[in-house]
Protein backbone atom coordinates (compact mmCIF):
# COMPACT_ATOMS: atom_id res chain seq x y z
CA UNK A 1 0.00 0.00 0.00
CA UNK A 2 1.23 3.46 -0.94
CA UNK A 3 2.12 5.13 2.38
CA UNK A 4 1.88 8.62 0.96
CA UNK A 5 -1.61 7.94 -0.39
CA UNK A 6 -2.67 6.53 2.98
CA UNK A 7 -1.48 9.65 4.78
CA UNK A 8 -3.34 11.96 2.38
CA UNK A 9 -6.56 9.96 2.73
CA UNK A 10 -6.16 9.76 6.46
CA UNK A 11 -5.73 13.50 6.76
CA UNK A 12 -8.79 14.22 4.56
CA UNK A 13 -10.91 11.66 6.39
CA UNK A 14 -9.95 13.08 9.77
CA UNK A 15 -10.80 16.56 8.61
CA UNK A 16 -14.18 15.62 7.07
CA UNK A 17 -15.23 13.21 9.81
CA UNK A 18 -14.03 15.64 12.49
CA UNK A 19 -11.88 13.15 14.36
CA UNK A 20 -8.16 13.12 15.12
CA UNK A 21 -5.91 11.75 12.37
CA UNK A 22 -4.38 9.29 14.82
CA UNK A 23 -7.79 7.66 15.34
CA UNK A 24 -8.10 6.93 11.62
CA UNK A 25 -6.72 3.55 10.59
CA UNK A 26 -7.25 1.33 7.58
CA UNK A 27 -9.94 -0.43 9.58
CA UNK A 28 -11.91 2.77 10.17
CA UNK A 29 -15.31 2.43 8.53
CA UNK A 30 -18.94 3.51 8.57
CA UNK A 31 -19.42 0.80 11.18
CA UNK A 32 -16.95 2.10 13.75
CA UNK A 33 -16.63 5.87 13.18
CA UNK A 34 -19.65 7.48 14.80
CA UNK A 35 -19.65 10.63 12.67
CA UNK A 36 -19.40 8.72 9.34
CA UNK A 37 -23.04 9.11 8.28
CA UNK A 38 -24.51 9.67 4.82
CA UNK A 39 -23.82 13.41 4.83
CA UNK A 40 -20.20 12.96 5.93
CA UNK A 41 -19.83 10.14 3.44
CA UNK A 42 -20.80 12.50 0.64
CA UNK A 43 -18.46 15.18 1.99
CA UNK A 44 -15.64 12.64 2.14
CA UNK A 45 -16.28 11.50 -1.44
CA UNK A 46 -16.34 15.12 -2.66
CA UNK A 47 -13.19 16.03 -0.72
CA UNK A 48 -11.33 13.05 -2.18
CA UNK A 49 -12.52 13.93 -5.69
CA UNK A 50 -11.22 17.45 -5.24
CA UNK A 51 -7.92 16.39 -3.72
CA UNK A 52 -7.17 13.82 -6.44
CA UNK A 53 -8.91 15.64 -9.29
CA UNK A 54 -11.12 12.71 -10.28
CA UNK A 55 -14.73 11.57 -10.08
CA UNK A 56 -15.96 8.33 -8.57
CA UNK A 57 -18.56 6.12 -10.26
CA UNK A 58 -21.59 5.05 -8.22
CA UNK A 59 -20.16 1.51 -7.95
CA UNK A 60 -16.90 2.90 -6.59
CA UNK A 61 -18.69 5.13 -4.08
CA UNK A 62 -20.60 2.13 -2.87
CA UNK A 63 -17.34 0.30 -2.08
CA UNK A 64 -15.86 3.22 -0.16
CA UNK A 65 -17.27 2.40 3.26
CA UNK A 66 -13.91 1.93 4.96
CA UNK A 67 -10.50 3.57 4.68
CA UNK A 68 -8.98 0.36 3.29
CA UNK A 69 -11.67 0.20 0.60
CA UNK A 70 -11.17 3.87 -0.23
CA UNK A 71 -7.45 3.19 -0.65
CA UNK A 72 -8.19 0.26 -2.97
CA UNK A 73 -10.55 2.31 -5.13
CA UNK A 74 -8.16 5.25 -5.25
CA UNK A 75 -5.17 3.08 -5.97
CA UNK A 76 -6.98 1.43 -8.91
CA UNK A 77 -8.22 4.75 -10.23
CA UNK A 78 -4.88 6.53 -9.98
CA UNK A 79 -3.00 3.60 -11.54
CA UNK A 80 -5.56 3.45 -14.33
CA UNK A 81 -5.10 7.17 -14.95
CA UNK A 82 -1.30 7.01 -15.08
CA UNK A 83 -1.20 3.94 -17.39
CA UNK B 1 -21.70 -6.62 -3.95
CA UNK B 2 -22.24 -3.41 -5.90
CA UNK B 3 -25.37 -1.29 -5.71
CA UNK B 4 -27.17 -0.77 -9.03
CA UNK B 5 -29.86 1.84 -9.56
CA UNK B 6 -32.73 0.55 -11.63
CA UNK B 7 -36.41 1.29 -12.29
CA UNK B 8 -38.85 -0.34 -9.88
CA UNK B 9 -40.37 -3.35 -11.61
CA UNK B 10 -43.09 -5.67 -10.24
CA UNK B 11 -40.61 -8.50 -9.56
CA UNK B 12 -38.90 -6.27 -6.98
CA UNK B 13 -42.00 -5.79 -4.80
CA UNK B 14 -41.04 -8.65 -2.40
CA UNK B 15 -37.55 -7.13 -2.00
CA UNK B 16 -39.08 -3.71 -1.23
CA UNK B 17 -41.35 -5.33 1.36
CA UNK B 18 -38.27 -6.94 2.88
CA UNK B 19 -36.53 -3.55 2.96
CA UNK B 20 -39.55 -2.02 4.69
CA UNK B 21 -39.49 -4.83 7.27
CA UNK B 22 -35.84 -4.12 8.02
CA UNK B 23 -36.61 -0.41 8.30
CA UNK B 24 -39.53 -1.13 10.63
CA UNK B 25 -37.31 -3.35 12.77
CA UNK B 26 -34.90 -0.42 12.99
CA UNK B 27 -37.67 1.86 14.23
CA UNK B 28 -38.53 3.67 10.99
CA UNK B 29 -42.22 4.60 10.95
CA UNK B 30 -44.48 3.47 8.10
CA UNK B 31 -44.72 7.00 6.72
CA UNK B 32 -41.07 6.66 5.66
CA UNK B 33 -41.33 3.23 4.05
CA UNK B 34 -41.00 2.85 0.30
CA UNK B 35 -44.19 2.15 -1.73
CA UNK B 36 -44.95 -1.55 -2.04
CA UNK B 37 -46.25 -1.24 -5.57
CA UNK B 38 -44.12 -0.57 -8.62
CA UNK B 39 -46.86 1.62 -10.13
CA UNK B 40 -47.31 4.98 -8.35
CA UNK B 41 -50.77 5.47 -6.87
CA UNK B 42 -50.29 9.23 -7.20
CA UNK B 43 -49.49 10.46 -10.75
CA UNK B 44 -48.58 7.22 -12.53
CA UNK B 45 -46.98 7.47 -15.96
CA UNK B 46 -49.63 7.22 -18.66
CA UNK B 47 -49.38 7.66 -22.43
CA UNK B 48 -49.21 11.34 -23.32
CA UNK B 49 -49.12 12.51 -19.70
CA UNK B 50 -46.38 15.01 -18.85
CA UNK B 51 -47.06 15.07 -15.12
CA UNK B 52 -46.07 11.73 -13.66
CA UNK B 53 -43.79 9.90 -11.27
CA UNK B 54 -41.18 7.18 -11.66
CA UNK B 55 -39.73 4.99 -8.93
CA UNK B 56 -36.09 3.92 -8.80
CA UNK B 57 -34.46 1.37 -6.52
CA UNK B 58 -30.94 0.77 -5.24
CA UNK B 59 -30.51 -2.95 -5.73
CA UNK B 60 -27.74 -5.13 -4.34
CA UNK B 61 -28.04 -8.64 -5.76
CA UNK B 62 -31.48 -9.86 -4.69
CA UNK B 63 -31.93 -7.17 -2.04
CA UNK B 64 -33.24 -3.61 -2.27
CA UNK B 65 -31.20 -1.17 -0.17
CA UNK B 66 -33.03 2.06 -0.97
CA UNK B 67 -35.18 3.93 -3.41
CA UNK B 68 -36.24 7.34 -4.60
CA UNK B 69 -39.02 8.91 -6.64
CA UNK B 70 -38.78 11.41 -9.47
CA UNK B 71 -41.80 13.54 -10.31
CA UNK B 72 -41.77 15.14 -13.74
CA UNK B 73 -43.75 18.29 -14.34
CA UNK B 74 -43.78 21.08 -16.91
CA UNK B 75 -42.67 24.49 -15.70
CA UNK B 76 -42.97 27.88 -17.29
CA UNK B 77 -39.51 29.43 -16.95
CA UNK B 78 -38.55 32.78 -18.37
CA UNK B 79 -41.05 32.57 -21.22
CA UNK B 80 -40.62 28.88 -22.09
CA UNK B 81 -42.24 25.62 -21.07
CA UNK B 82 -39.76 22.98 -19.93
CA UNK B 83 -40.00 19.78 -17.92
CA UNK B 84 -38.35 19.72 -14.50
CA UNK B 85 -37.58 16.73 -12.32
CA UNK B 86 -38.40 16.76 -8.61
CA UNK B 87 -36.36 14.45 -6.37
CA UNK B 88 -38.54 13.02 -3.62
CA UNK B 89 -38.64 10.49 -0.80
CA UNK B 90 -35.06 9.23 -1.03
CA UNK B 91 -34.89 6.34 1.37
CA UNK B 92 -31.77 4.38 2.26
CA UNK B 93 -31.16 1.37 4.42
CA UNK B 94 -28.23 3.39 5.70
CA UNK B 95 -30.58 4.96 8.27
CA UNK B 96 -30.80 1.64 10.10
CA UNK B 97 -27.64 -0.14 8.97
CA UNK B 98 -24.37 1.75 8.70
CA UNK B 99 -23.05 -0.73 6.13
CA UNK B 100 -25.31 1.10 3.66
CA UNK B 101 -24.32 4.67 4.48
CA UNK B 102 -23.23 5.25 0.90
CA UNK B 103 -26.60 4.33 -0.65
CA UNK B 104 -28.04 7.84 -0.23
CA UNK B 105 -25.09 9.38 -2.06
CA UNK B 106 -25.19 6.79 -4.83
CA UNK B 107 -28.93 7.37 -5.40
CA UNK B 108 -28.60 11.14 -5.46
CA UNK B 109 -25.70 11.10 -7.90
CA UNK B 110 -27.48 8.58 -10.10
CA UNK B 111 -30.64 10.73 -10.16
CA UNK B 112 -28.58 13.78 -11.10
CA UNK B 113 -26.80 11.89 -13.85
CA UNK B 114 -30.22 11.05 -15.34
CA UNK B 115 -31.76 14.50 -14.73
CA UNK B 116 -29.24 17.30 -14.17
CA UNK B 117 -32.02 19.92 -14.09
CA UNK B 118 -33.67 18.90 -10.87
CA UNK B 119 -35.08 20.34 -7.65
CA UNK B 120 -36.05 19.23 -4.19
CA UNK B 121 -38.64 20.89 -1.95
CA UNK B 122 -39.80 20.70 1.65
CA UNK B 123 -37.31 18.47 3.47
CA UNK B 124 -38.23 19.65 6.95
CA UNK B 125 -35.46 22.20 7.42
CA UNK B 126 -31.84 22.89 6.60
CA UNK B 127 -30.58 20.71 9.46
CA UNK B 128 -31.82 17.45 7.89
CA UNK B 129 -29.47 15.07 6.01
CA UNK B 130 -30.89 15.63 2.51
CA UNK B 131 -30.48 19.44 2.47
CA UNK B 132 -26.98 18.98 3.88
CA UNK B 133 -26.10 16.54 1.12
CA UNK B 134 -27.53 18.89 -1.49
CA UNK B 135 -25.49 21.75 -0.06
CA UNK B 136 -22.36 19.59 -0.30
CA UNK B 137 -23.19 18.96 -3.96
CA UNK B 138 -23.41 22.74 -4.44
CA UNK B 139 -27.14 22.91 -4.97
CA UNK B 140 -28.66 26.32 -4.27
CA UNK B 141 -30.93 26.22 -1.23
CA UNK B 142 -33.51 28.81 -0.17
CA UNK B 143 -36.18 28.84 2.53
CA UNK B 144 -39.67 29.42 1.12
CA UNK B 145 -41.15 32.06 3.47
CA UNK B 146 -43.77 30.86 5.99
CA UNK B 147 -46.80 32.89 7.05
CA UNK B 148 -49.50 32.33 9.64
CA UNK B 149 -52.65 34.07 10.87
CA UNK B 150 -54.46 33.24 14.13
CA UNK B 151 -58.26 33.04 13.96
CA UNK B 152 -59.14 31.66 17.38
CA UNK B 153 -56.55 33.05 19.77
CA UNK B 154 -57.98 31.18 22.77
CA UNK B 155 -57.67 27.76 21.16
CA UNK B 156 -54.38 28.79 19.61
CA UNK B 157 -52.93 29.77 22.99
CA UNK B 158 -54.19 26.58 24.66
CA UNK B 159 -52.67 24.38 21.96
CA UNK B 160 -49.43 26.21 21.56
CA UNK B 161 -48.64 26.49 25.28
CA UNK B 162 -47.83 22.78 25.88
CA UNK B 163 -45.86 22.59 22.66
CA UNK B 164 -43.63 25.55 23.31
CA UNK B 165 -41.84 23.68 26.10
CA UNK B 166 -39.88 22.01 23.35
CA UNK B 167 -37.32 24.65 22.54
CA UNK B 168 -36.01 22.73 19.58
CA UNK B 169 -38.96 23.56 17.41
CA UNK B 170 -38.08 26.72 15.60
CA UNK B 171 -41.49 27.16 14.12
CA UNK B 172 -43.05 27.34 17.52
CA UNK B 173 -40.64 29.96 18.70
CA UNK B 174 -42.36 32.66 16.70
CA UNK B 175 -45.83 31.36 17.46
CA UNK B 176 -44.98 31.28 21.12
CA UNK B 177 -43.57 34.79 20.96
CA UNK B 178 -46.79 35.98 19.41
CA UNK B 179 -48.83 34.10 21.97
CA UNK B 180 -47.14 36.18 24.64
CA UNK B 181 -49.24 39.13 23.52
CA UNK B 182 -52.44 37.29 24.52
CA UNK B 183 -55.57 36.95 22.42
CA UNK B 184 -56.42 40.65 22.43
CA UNK B 185 -52.93 41.48 21.24
CA UNK B 186 -53.11 38.91 18.45
CA UNK B 187 -56.48 40.17 17.22
CA UNK B 188 -55.37 43.80 17.35
CA UNK B 189 -52.06 43.16 15.63
CA UNK B 190 -53.73 41.24 12.79
CA UNK B 191 -56.45 43.84 12.32
CA UNK B 192 -53.88 46.65 12.16
CA UNK B 193 -51.93 44.82 9.49
CA UNK B 194 -54.90 44.03 7.26
CA UNK B 195 -55.64 46.11 4.18
CA UNK B 196 -59.17 44.88 3.52
CA UNK B 197 -60.61 44.57 0.02
CA UNK B 198 -64.37 44.80 -0.34
CA UNK B 199 -66.76 43.26 -2.84
CA UNK B 200 -65.06 39.91 -3.27
CA UNK B 201 -67.05 36.85 -4.32
CA UNK B 202 -65.62 33.54 -3.20
CA UNK B 203 -67.13 30.44 -4.75
CA UNK B 204 -66.24 26.83 -4.09
CA UNK B 205 -65.63 24.83 -7.27
CA UNK B 206 -65.57 21.09 -7.91
CA UNK B 207 -63.01 21.18 -10.71
CA UNK B 208 -60.98 23.54 -12.89
CA UNK B 209 -62.46 24.37 -16.29
CA UNK B 210 -61.46 26.37 -19.35
CA UNK B 211 -61.62 29.54 -17.24
CA UNK B 212 -58.55 28.23 -15.37
CA UNK B 213 -56.70 27.80 -18.68
CA UNK B 214 -57.55 31.35 -19.67
CA UNK B 215 -56.36 32.61 -16.32
CA UNK B 216 -53.13 30.63 -16.62
CA UNK B 217 -52.50 32.01 -20.12
CA UNK B 218 -53.11 35.53 -18.85
CA UNK B 219 -51.01 35.20 -15.69
CA UNK B 220 -48.02 33.01 -16.62
CA UNK B 221 -46.06 35.77 -18.28
CA UNK B 222 -46.13 37.74 -15.01
CA UNK B 223 -43.98 35.11 -13.33
CA UNK B 224 -40.33 34.38 -13.98
CA UNK B 225 -41.02 30.73 -13.16
CA UNK B 226 -43.98 28.63 -12.10
CA UNK B 227 -45.18 25.06 -12.48
CA UNK B 228 -47.72 24.99 -15.30
CA UNK B 229 -51.07 25.59 -13.62
CA UNK B 230 -53.54 24.81 -16.36
CA UNK B 231 -56.84 22.99 -15.80
CA UNK B 232 -55.53 19.55 -16.83
CA UNK B 233 -52.67 19.78 -14.32
CA UNK B 234 -54.83 21.20 -11.53
CA UNK B 235 -57.54 18.56 -11.93
CA UNK B 236 -54.86 15.86 -11.68
CA UNK B 237 -53.28 17.41 -8.59
CA UNK B 238 -56.41 18.48 -6.72
CA UNK B 239 -59.07 15.94 -7.64
CA UNK B 240 -59.30 14.53 -4.12
CA UNK B 241 -62.14 15.61 -1.84
CA UNK B 242 -59.83 16.98 0.85
CA UNK B 243 -58.77 19.82 -1.43
CA UNK B 244 -61.13 22.78 -1.21
CA UNK B 245 -60.83 24.76 -4.42
CA UNK B 246 -62.21 28.30 -4.53
CA UNK B 247 -62.55 30.86 -7.27
CA UNK B 248 -62.28 34.54 -6.35
CA UNK B 249 -63.99 37.27 -8.39
CA UNK B 250 -64.96 40.90 -8.03
CA UNK B 251 -67.80 42.52 -9.97
CA UNK B 252 -68.15 39.24 -11.91
CA UNK B 253 -64.57 39.47 -13.07
CA UNK B 254 -62.45 36.40 -12.33
CA UNK B 255 -59.35 37.34 -10.33
CA UNK B 256 -57.87 33.96 -9.42
CA UNK B 257 -58.22 30.71 -7.52
CA UNK B 258 -56.86 29.06 -4.40
CA UNK B 259 -56.62 25.49 -3.15
CA UNK B 260 -57.02 25.36 0.61
CA UNK B 261 -57.21 22.65 3.26
CA UNK B 262 -59.17 22.53 6.50
CA UNK B 263 -57.67 19.85 8.72
CA UNK B 264 -58.39 18.89 12.31
CA UNK B 265 -54.93 18.16 13.71
CA UNK B 266 -54.51 15.47 16.38
CA UNK B 267 -51.49 15.80 18.66
CA UNK B 268 -49.51 17.22 15.79
CA UNK B 269 -45.93 18.09 16.73
CA UNK B 270 -46.29 21.62 15.38
CA UNK B 271 -50.00 22.39 15.73
CA UNK B 272 -51.25 20.25 18.62
CA UNK B 273 -55.03 19.76 18.27
CA UNK B 274 -55.66 22.93 16.31
CA UNK B 275 -58.00 23.04 13.38
CA UNK B 276 -55.52 24.08 10.74
CA UNK B 277 -56.38 25.98 7.59
CA UNK B 278 -53.76 26.20 4.88
CA UNK B 279 -53.54 28.06 1.61
CA UNK B 280 -51.67 25.39 -0.30
CA UNK B 281 -51.80 26.73 -3.83
CA UNK B 282 -53.12 29.76 -5.66
CA UNK B 283 -52.94 31.69 -8.90
CA UNK B 284 -53.75 35.21 -10.00
CA UNK B 285 -51.94 38.05 -11.67
CA UNK B 286 -49.55 39.47 -9.04
CA UNK B 287 -51.74 42.57 -8.77
CA UNK B 288 -54.70 40.37 -7.74
CA UNK B 289 -52.80 38.22 -5.24
CA UNK B 290 -54.15 40.26 -2.31
CA UNK B 291 -57.76 39.68 -3.38
CA UNK B 292 -57.21 35.93 -3.70
CA UNK B 293 -55.47 35.66 -0.34
CA UNK B 294 -58.25 37.61 1.34
CA UNK B 295 -60.92 35.53 -0.39
CA UNK B 296 -59.23 32.28 0.67
CA UNK B 297 -58.70 33.59 4.21
CA UNK B 298 -62.36 34.58 4.52
CA UNK B 299 -63.44 31.17 3.20
CA UNK B 300 -61.33 29.34 5.80
CA UNK B 301 -62.37 31.72 8.57
CA UNK B 302 -66.04 31.02 7.87
CA UNK B 303 -65.36 27.29 8.14
CA UNK B 304 -64.05 27.89 11.66
CA UNK B 305 -60.33 27.14 11.46
CA UNK B 306 -58.10 28.19 14.36
CA UNK B 307 -54.99 29.06 12.41
CA UNK B 308 -54.17 29.59 8.71
CA UNK B 309 -50.72 28.97 7.29
CA UNK B 310 -49.10 29.36 3.88
CA UNK B 311 -45.65 29.14 2.29
CA UNK B 312 -45.10 31.44 -0.68
CA UNK B 313 -41.90 32.37 -2.50
CA UNK B 314 -43.17 35.08 -4.85
CA UNK B 315 -42.96 38.63 -3.52
CA UNK B 316 -46.52 39.52 -4.61
CA UNK B 317 -48.01 36.58 -2.67
CA UNK B 318 -45.78 37.27 0.32
CA UNK B 319 -46.85 40.88 0.30
CA UNK B 320 -50.52 39.86 -0.06
CA UNK B 321 -50.23 37.62 3.01
CA UNK B 322 -48.58 40.36 5.07
CA UNK B 323 -51.26 42.84 3.98
CA UNK B 324 -53.92 40.35 5.07
CA UNK B 325 -52.67 40.30 8.66
CA UNK B 326 -50.39 37.27 8.39
CA UNK B 327 -47.24 37.10 10.47
CA UNK B 328 -44.07 35.56 9.20
CA UNK B 329 -42.33 32.69 10.99
CA UNK B 330 -39.22 30.58 10.46
CA UNK B 331 -39.63 28.24 7.51
CA UNK B 332 -38.74 24.56 7.34
CA UNK B 333 -39.91 24.39 3.72
CA UNK B 334 -36.76 24.42 1.62
CA UNK B 335 -36.35 24.86 -2.12
CA UNK B 336 -33.17 23.33 -3.53
CA UNK B 337 -32.06 23.73 -7.15
CA UNK B 338 -29.41 21.49 -8.69
CA UNK B 339 -26.50 23.27 -10.35
CA UNK B 340 -28.21 22.65 -13.69
CA UNK B 341 -31.47 24.23 -12.54
CA UNK B 342 -29.73 27.08 -10.72
CA UNK B 343 -28.17 27.99 -14.06
CA UNK B 344 -31.60 28.04 -15.70
CA UNK B 345 -32.95 30.24 -12.88
CA UNK B 346 -29.85 32.42 -12.74
CA UNK B 347 -29.32 34.73 -10.97
CA UNK B 348 -31.30 32.79 -8.35
CA UNK B 349 -30.48 35.31 -5.62
CA UNK B 350 -32.41 37.89 -7.58
CA UNK B 351 -35.01 35.63 -9.19
CA UNK B 352 -36.07 33.56 -6.19
CA UNK B 353 -38.76 36.06 -5.19
CA UNK B 354 -40.05 35.95 -8.79
CA UNK B 355 -40.74 32.20 -8.60
CA UNK B 356 -44.33 31.21 -7.94
CA UNK B 357 -43.61 28.36 -5.57
CA UNK B 358 -45.73 27.07 -2.69
CA UNK B 359 -47.01 23.93 -0.93
CA UNK B 360 -48.81 22.90 -4.11
CA UNK B 361 -45.43 22.17 -5.68
CA UNK B 362 -43.17 19.20 -5.10
CA UNK B 363 -44.87 16.57 -2.93
CA UNK B 364 -48.10 18.54 -2.95
CA UNK B 365 -49.79 19.60 0.28
CA UNK B 366 -48.75 16.66 2.44
CA UNK B 367 -48.69 16.94 6.24
CA UNK B 368 -51.35 19.66 6.11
Amino acid sequence: MNAQLYERVRSIAADVLQVSATSITQQSSTENVESWDSVHHLNLVLALEQEFDLQFDPEEMDHMHSISHILQVLDNKLNHRSS
Amino acid sequence: MAIAIQPYTPDLVPAVKALNSRLAAGGVVREFHFPESSVPEWLPKLPGRRLYQEYFLAVEGEAVRGGYIVKYQDFWINGENRPLAFYRLPLSEGIVNRAYTSVGVVMLRSALARQPVMFALGMGGMHNPLPQMLTALRWALREVPFYFRVHHPGRFLRNIAPLRRDAARRLLASLAALSGTGWLGIKAAQRLRTRAISGLQVERIESFGSWADELWQRCARNYFASAVRDSATLNLLYGEEKYLCVRVSRASQLLGWAVVLDTQMRQNKYFGDLRLGSIADCLAAPADALAVIQGATEFLDQRGVDLIISNQAHHAWSSALRSSGYFTGPSNFIFAASQGLAKVLSPLEQNFSQLHLNRGDGDGPINL
